[in-house]
């Protein structure tokens, strides 16, 4: 173990931790022990049913399959995820309050979710037994890995420490379906590129606002998530079944609106980020929508219509009924337990019709493969 | 396992943590071949691993694993899938500060 700690992110042991020199920088500066106290990174952890991935035989799409290895392998973003002349000096004490929470708070749940995925996507090449499968795995942890440090590093800047100590604590093993694994984090990928570059092209046009120099870093960063998300579109189309069962399809939808309706609901309690990058949330929410669904049906045989008129109002109803239960929750007593019956009631109510607005078809093309374009 | 108890065992594991810029990564290997289902505990025995910035630690220790009982595992398979939205970034879980 190590000593000479300057920083709390480096102590060996809790004393060191708080005897460390950053604490007084972090209460001069403002951040609140409230974010010091959180910073403790808490992944999940998943288990899944590795035999049957292990049974993924990916020839039906070997060509395909080759070439986006052959380009991970080549690793084109190895290098640019460091600092260089590009990093303005960010003014963190000159940051409005709000703002400041909000991004902070951006960050790290940006890094836990990097984190996570690198977690689990190192738990299947450490079970697997199918060298294409745990080659495809171990290359995704790199890169989560990789842009996790990269953020981790944004977030020193802030005076804000990042705490890997969680593997001493208990943790419980959850569990996936693998199909559910592709779904989930072929979307996640997915819309992760397209939220990304839909930043990067707005700042583009708007470099005034680019408060924070990371999101210059955000076009190269995107196209790590998308070819995962090609990776996991390659691997839904050795197995038919997985997109056209009319079972699955209704995991597609509930997947589709499940990510979109999460999406819109966190986005929202963003305002203050939101104000500072010029974007309205609104407008992103669809504009990322659109992308999303354009993509995605590369492999899915639906699109979400996100222009049926039901859709952007119950989506608001949603919100609502989130912050509602936010606020419900701070309450105690009678009030507290009516609060959350209301807000989960019209919540659930909402997902319900958003879920019910009928898709639109599509047939996915015969070559499932597709370049970053946006 | 029982289907209504619980078992706990020990296993000798590997952690690593890695805290350079390069890589921010945690990860326990079992050094016993011990293998998690759903709904299991691990918890890494001894005091909190902490890497300094920019290094990578490596440390033996000792895991203690509770099996779950058969019925939690049956529990954790049939629901374990709604907790997917904790892989995106804007999960519905409460605020990172909050």
């Amino acid at each position: 173990m190590n000593v000479h700690n300057t920083h709390s992110a480096d102590a060996s042991t809790v004393e060191e931790a708080l005897a460390a020199d950053n604490h007084n920088v972090v209460d001069s500066e403002g951040a609140t022990a409230l974010a010091m106290q959180n910073t403790l990174l808490t992944p999940r952890f998943y288990t899944t049913d590795f035999e049957e991935l292990d049974a993924i035989n990916v020839e039906p799409v070997r060509e395909d399959w080759d070439h986006l290895i052959a380009q991970m392998k080549a690793d084109p973003n190895k290098g640019h995820f460091k600092k260089n002349a590009d990093w303005d000096t960010v003014d963190w004490d000159g940051m409005e309050p709000t703002l400041k929470r909000e991004f902070i708070d951006f960050l790290i749940s940006s890094c836990t979710a990097e984190f996570s995925g690198c977690v689990l996507y190192k738990e299947m090449k450490r079970r697997g037994s199918n060298k294409d499968v745990t080659e495809l795995f171990q290359l995704m942890a790199r890169d989560e890995a990789r842009h996790a440090g990269f953020i981790n590093d944004a977030l020193r800047e802030a005076g804000i420490a990042v705490n890997l100590g969680f593997l001493t604590q208990k943790k419980k093993y959850t569990y996936f379906r693998p199909k559910f694994i592709y779904y989930a984090t072929y979307l996640s990928e997915k819309i992760g590129y397209a939220r990304y570059i839909t930043i990067f092209r707005h700042l583009e046009k708007h470099p005034e606002k680019r408060f924070h120099p990371i999101f210059k870093w955000f076009e190269e960063w995107c196209n790590d998530e998308f070819s995962h998300g090609e990776a996991f579109a390659l691997l839904m189309k050795t197995d038919p079944e997985l997109t056209e069962t009319w079972q699955n399809k209704l995991w597609i939808k509930f997947f589709l609106t499940a990510v979109f309706g999460t999406m819109y609901v966190r986005d929202h309690q963003r305002p203050a980020f939101h104000d500072a990058l010029g974007v309205d949330v609104d407008w992103y929410g669809q504009e990322v929508f659109r992308k999303t669904s354009d993509l995605s049906a590369q492999i899915f045989p639906m699109m979400l219509d996100i222009d049926h008129p039901k859709w952007l109002p119950t989506l608001k109803r949603l919100q609502k009924a989130n912050a509602d239960l936010a606020v419900a929750e701070k309450k105690t007593g009678l009030a507290r337990m009516l609060g959350k019956a209301s807000g989960t009631t019209r919540a659930a109510a909402a997902f319900v019709t958003l879920f019910m607005i009928p898709v639109v078809k599509s047939t996915p093309p015969e070559n499932v493969r597709m370049e970053p374009s946006y | 396992m029982g289907f209504f108890t619980r078992t706990t065992e020990t296993a000798p594991c590997t952690v690593e943590i890695s805290h350079k810029f390069e890589s921010l990564h945690a990860h326990v290997k079992f050094n016993n071949g011990a293998v998690i289902f759903p709904g299991d505990e691990v918890q890494v025995q001894g005091p909190e691993i902490m890497a300094p910035y920019g290094e990578i630690v490596s440390e033996d220790r000792i895991a203690t694993i509770t099996r779950a009982s058969g019925l939690e595992r049956l529990w954790t398979r049939m629901t374990g899938d709604l907790e997917f939205m904790e892989l995106c970034e804007f999960s519905f879980s409460e605020e990172a500060m909050s």
